[in-house]
C-alpha cells in the first residue's frame, strides 16, 4: 500500500484525461455514451503490463507534449501512438514496462504519427473516485476522471494500491497493433442502410472509398469528408427536409452518422440519440482504431464484415490481450 | 462469408392493435427495432416505453441495456451469451405479450417548470452564432430564432407562438443526446410547432435553455453545442452535483413519460428563481398522475378536424420561408 501516492501533472499537452475500459456502459437511456479510453486496447496492454487488471484507469494522452512526475515508486508503462518519450532523460520504449522511481520526470514528446493517442498505465491505477461505476472522464457532462474534466498543470492524481513490482515486460511485437495512416476499421452496415435510406451504389461507395479525416474531430466524434450521397429516399419527411434526416433515435457505439452530407464517426462522448440515419457501425474489435486516426492527414477505409467475423476478431483480440502476448523485457 | 445487403433482421405486420416492428442490426451488439411508419404518433413512443417498461420486468441472459427513441429502441446485448436471432424471438413474444395501445398504462408525472421567452442568453447565443459561425442563417434574423418560428408556423404574431408552448401538455418520449436532455412533443395536436435546425449547428447553448427541433422540444441540460432555434429558458433539469433535492436521488429530472407544463416567467423572476432552485430554496413542481391513454386518443379524434387545419395552414407557411 501507498497512502497518498500521486503522480503529478507538469504538461497536459492538447488534451490529457483518465480513461479506464469499458467506460460506463449501461446508461444510454440517460443520455450517456460510455467514455473510457478511444483506444482501448492500448490501455489495457498498458495496465496488463504494469499487473493491474486491464479496466483500470490510466492516463489518455492526444497527440502527445505531455510530462508528469512521478511522486512514488511506480511501475509503468505506456503504449499508443509512438513519439519520443523520456524518464529523468532515458529514453523509454512503448509496449515495455518499467520502474519509474519517486521523483522522476516524464516526458512525451509530439507525436508525429502515426497513431494519435498514447496511454499511461500505472500500477496501481489512476484512483480518481468511481463515479457510476467507472473512473472515466466524460467532460461534456463534467463528470468522472479527476473534477470531471480534462488535466491542467499542477493536478495531483492519486494511485491506487498496486500488487508485486515484476520485471519490465515487454508487448510482443507479433500482438502489437499495426499503426498507419491509411487506415482499414471493420464495419456492419446499417441500422440505416440499404434498401430504405440508402441506395447500392451508396454503399458500395461507403465501403469502396477511402475518406480523409477532418481536423475537427474528437473524443465525441471522428468528422470525415462531405460526400453527396444518392439517397433512396428524396427527403426527410415529418424529421425534415434533407434525406439523412429521421425522428430520433438512440445511436450505438461506433456510429457513423450521415450528418447532412458529411459522415461524423461517433466517438465514446457522443451523442446517445439524435436524427441522422446511421450507414454503418463499426464493430467493437475494430473501435480502438477510432482512437488513433489522425485529424490531419489520415484516410480510413471501411471494411464490411459479417457479424460471425466480428465475432472472431473479438477473440482474437482478447487473445492479443493476454499474459501469452508478454515477455521479458 | 459474404455480408447482407440489408440490415434488416426481421419485420412484423400490424397487429392486434399493435405497430408493425422492423428490426435492424445496429453493429455487432446492438439491434434497433422500429415500430410503425415514420410519423409523429405519440402511441408510437407509448408503445415504446410499454416495450421498454416490459422488457426490464421480463430481461434476457445477455441482454444489455435498452435506450427508447422515438418510435424506436435500441437494444444492446452480448452476442456470445444471446444470439441476435434469440433476441428478436424474445423481443417478439414480449410485444405479444402486451395490451392494445389503447389499454396501456404508463406512470407519468405532471413538472410544471418557468419559463421567460426572448431570454437574453439564448439571445446572445444568437449573437454568439452570427458573429462567429454564419451571419446569414435565415433563422437568425434579427438576431433570434423566434420570429423565423413564428414565420415558417404562420403566426400572427410571436404571442401565438408563446400561447402554443404554454397551451399543452408535452410528452418526454424519451431522453438523449447528453445527460438528461429530454425530447418533448405537444400532447394537444393543435399547438403542434415545427421548426428546421440549424445549419451548421451552433458551438454554444447556455444550460436550460429550451429550444425547438422539427416537432420536438428540448430543454438544454449542460452548457453545450446544439442545432434546436432557441426561444427561452427554463430551470436546470440536470445536476451531479444535486445542489437540489430533486437531484439527490438522481441526477437528472426528467424520465420518459413525464409531462412537462410551462409557467411564463419574466426574465427576473426566472434568474431569481434559478438561483433559489441551485441554493435548494425552490421546490420543483412535480404531481404523479398515472397518463391515461385512452382519453389522449380520444381528444386526438376530437380535434382532428382542427388540428389538420392548423397543420394545413403551419405547412403553407413553410413552404414560403427558406430553410437553414
Amino acid at each position: 500500500m501507498r497512502g497518498g501516492a500521486t503522480i503529478e501533472i507538469l504538461k497536459p499537452g492538447v488534451q490529457a484525461t483518465v480513461q479506464d475500459y469499458p467506460g460506463r456502459p449501461g446508461m444510454l437511456r440517460q443520455g450517456f455514451f460510455p467514455s473510457g479510453a478511444m483506444d482501448f486496447l492500448a490501455l489495457r496492454a498498458g495496465n496488463l503490463l504494469v499487473g493491474n487488471p486491464q479496466s483500470a484507469a490510466g492516463l489518455e494522452v492526444t497527440l502527445g507534449g505531455f510530462s508528469a512526475r512521478f511522486e512514488t515508486d511506480a511501475t509503468m508503462a505506456i503504449c499508443g501512438a509512438p513519439a519520443e518519450t523520456t524518464l529523468d532523460g532515458e529514453p523509454v520504449a512503448l509496449w515495455e514496462s518499467r520502474r519509474a522511481p519517486a521523483g522522476s520526470e516524464l516526458t512525451i514528446a509530439i507525436s508525429p504519427g502515426p497513431g494519435f493517442r498514447c496511454y499511461i498505465a500505472v500500477s496501481g491505477g489512476i484512483d480518481v473516485p468511481q463515479l457510476f461505476g467507472s473512473r472515466a472522464t466524460y467532460t461534456m457532462g463534467g463528470l468522472g476522471g479527476f473534477e470531471g474534466r480534462a488535466l491542467r498543470a499542477g493536478d495531483r492524481l492519486p494511485l491506487g494500491p498496486a500488487g508485486e513490482n515484476g520485471q519490465p515486460r515487454r508487448f510482443n511485437e507479433t500482438a502489437r497493433p499495426h499503426y498507419d495512416r491509411e487506415w482499414e476499421v471493420e464495419a456492419m452496415r446499417g441500422p440505416q442502410a440499404t434498401p430504405d435510406f440508402l441506395t447500392d451504389a451508396d454503399m458500395q461507395q461507403f465501403f469502396g472509398r477511402s475518406w480523409k479525416v477532418d481536423r475537427n474531430s474528437d473524443r465525441t466524434g471522428v468528422r470525415l469528408e462531405s460526400h453527396r450521397f444518392e439517397y433512396a429516399r428524396d427527403t426527410g419527411g415529418v424529421a425534415g427536409g434533407h434525406p439523412s434526416n429521421i425522428l430520433d433515435n438512440p445511436y450505438p457505439v461506433g456510429a457513423i452518422n450521415i450528418n447532412g452530407d458529411l459522415p461524423v464517426l461517433l466517438g465514446p462522448d457522443g451523442p446517445t440519440a439524435g436524427g441522422f440515419i446511421v450507414a454503418a457501425t463499426v464493430v467493437h474489435a475494430a473501435l480502438w482504431k477510432v482512437g488513433q486516426l489522425r485529424p490531419v492527414g489520415d484516410h480510413v477505409r471501411f471494411r464490411e464484415v459479417t457479424i460471425e467475423e466480428a465475432a472472431a476478431a473479438e477473440q482474437e483480440l482478447e487473445t492479443r490481450l493476454s499474459e501469452n502476448s508478454l515477455e521479458p523485457a | 462469408m459474404s455480408a447482407a445487403a440489408s440490415p434488416i433482421l426481421d419485420r412484423s405486420d400490424p397487429v392486434g392493435g399493435h405497430p408493425a416492428v422492423t428490426y435492424r442490426q445496429a453493429g455487432d451488439r446492438s439491434v434497433l427495432v422500429e415500430y410503425g411508419e415514420m410519423e409523429l404518433d405519440l402511441t408510437l413512443n407509448f408503445f415504446v416505453l410499454a416495450v421498454d417498461a416490459a422488457l426490464s420486468r421480463q430481461p434476457a441472459d445477455g441482454l444489455l441495456e435498452s435506450a427508447p427513441g422515438f418510435r424506436s429502441m435500441l437494444v444492446r446485448y452480448d452476442p456470445s451469451v444471446l444470439a441476435t436471432h434469440e433476441l428478436v424471438a424474445h423481443l417478439s413474444q414480449l410485444h405479444e405479450s402486451l395490451p392494445a395501445e389503447q389499454e396501456i398504462e404508463i406512470p407519468s408525472r405532471v413538472i410544471e417548470l418557468p419559463i421567460a421567452f426572448d431570454d437574453s442568453k439564448s439571445q446572445s447565443a444568437v449573437e454568439r452564432y452570427i458573429r462567429s459561425i454564419r451571419k446569414d442563417a435565415p433563422n437568425c434574423e434579427g438576431a433570434n430564432n423566434i420570429d423565423y418560428i413564428v414565420r415558417y408556423n404562420g403566426f400572427a404574431e410571436r404571442e401565438e407562438f408563446y400561447d402554443a408552448v404554454l397551451a399543452t401538455e408535452h410528452w418526454t418520449g424519451f431522453i438523449g443526446f447528453f445527460p438528461g436532455l429530454p425530447f418533448m412533443f405537444p400532447i394537444d395536436p393543435r399547438h403542434t410547432v415545427v421548426a428546421p435546425k440549424y445549419n451548421p449547428t451552433r458551438t454554444w447553448t447556455a444550460e436550460g435553455a429550451v429550444g425547438l427541433g422539427g416537432p420536438c422540444y428540448a430543454i438544454y441540460p449542460v452548457e453545450s453545442a446544439g442545432g434546436y432555434q432557441l426561444f427561452g429558458r427554463s430551470l436546470p433539469v440536470y445536476d451531479l452535483q444535486a445542489r437540489n433535492e430533486v437531484f439527490r436521488e438522481h441526477p437528472l429530472l426528467l424520465r420518459p413519460g413525464d409531462r412537462v407544463t410551462f409557467e411564463r416567467v419574466s426574465e427576473e423572476e426566472l434568474l431569481s428563481t434559478w438561483e433559489d432552485a441551485r441554493a435548494d430554496r425552490y421546490r420543483y413542481r412535480i404531481e404523479e398522475q398515472p397518463f391515461d391513454v385512452g382519453a389522449y386518443l380520444e381528444l386526438r379524434e376530437k380535434v382532428r378536424d382542427e388540428a389538420e387545419k392548423w397543420r394545413q395552414r403551419r405547412e403553407e407557411a413553410a413552404a414560403n420561408t427558406p430553410v437553414p
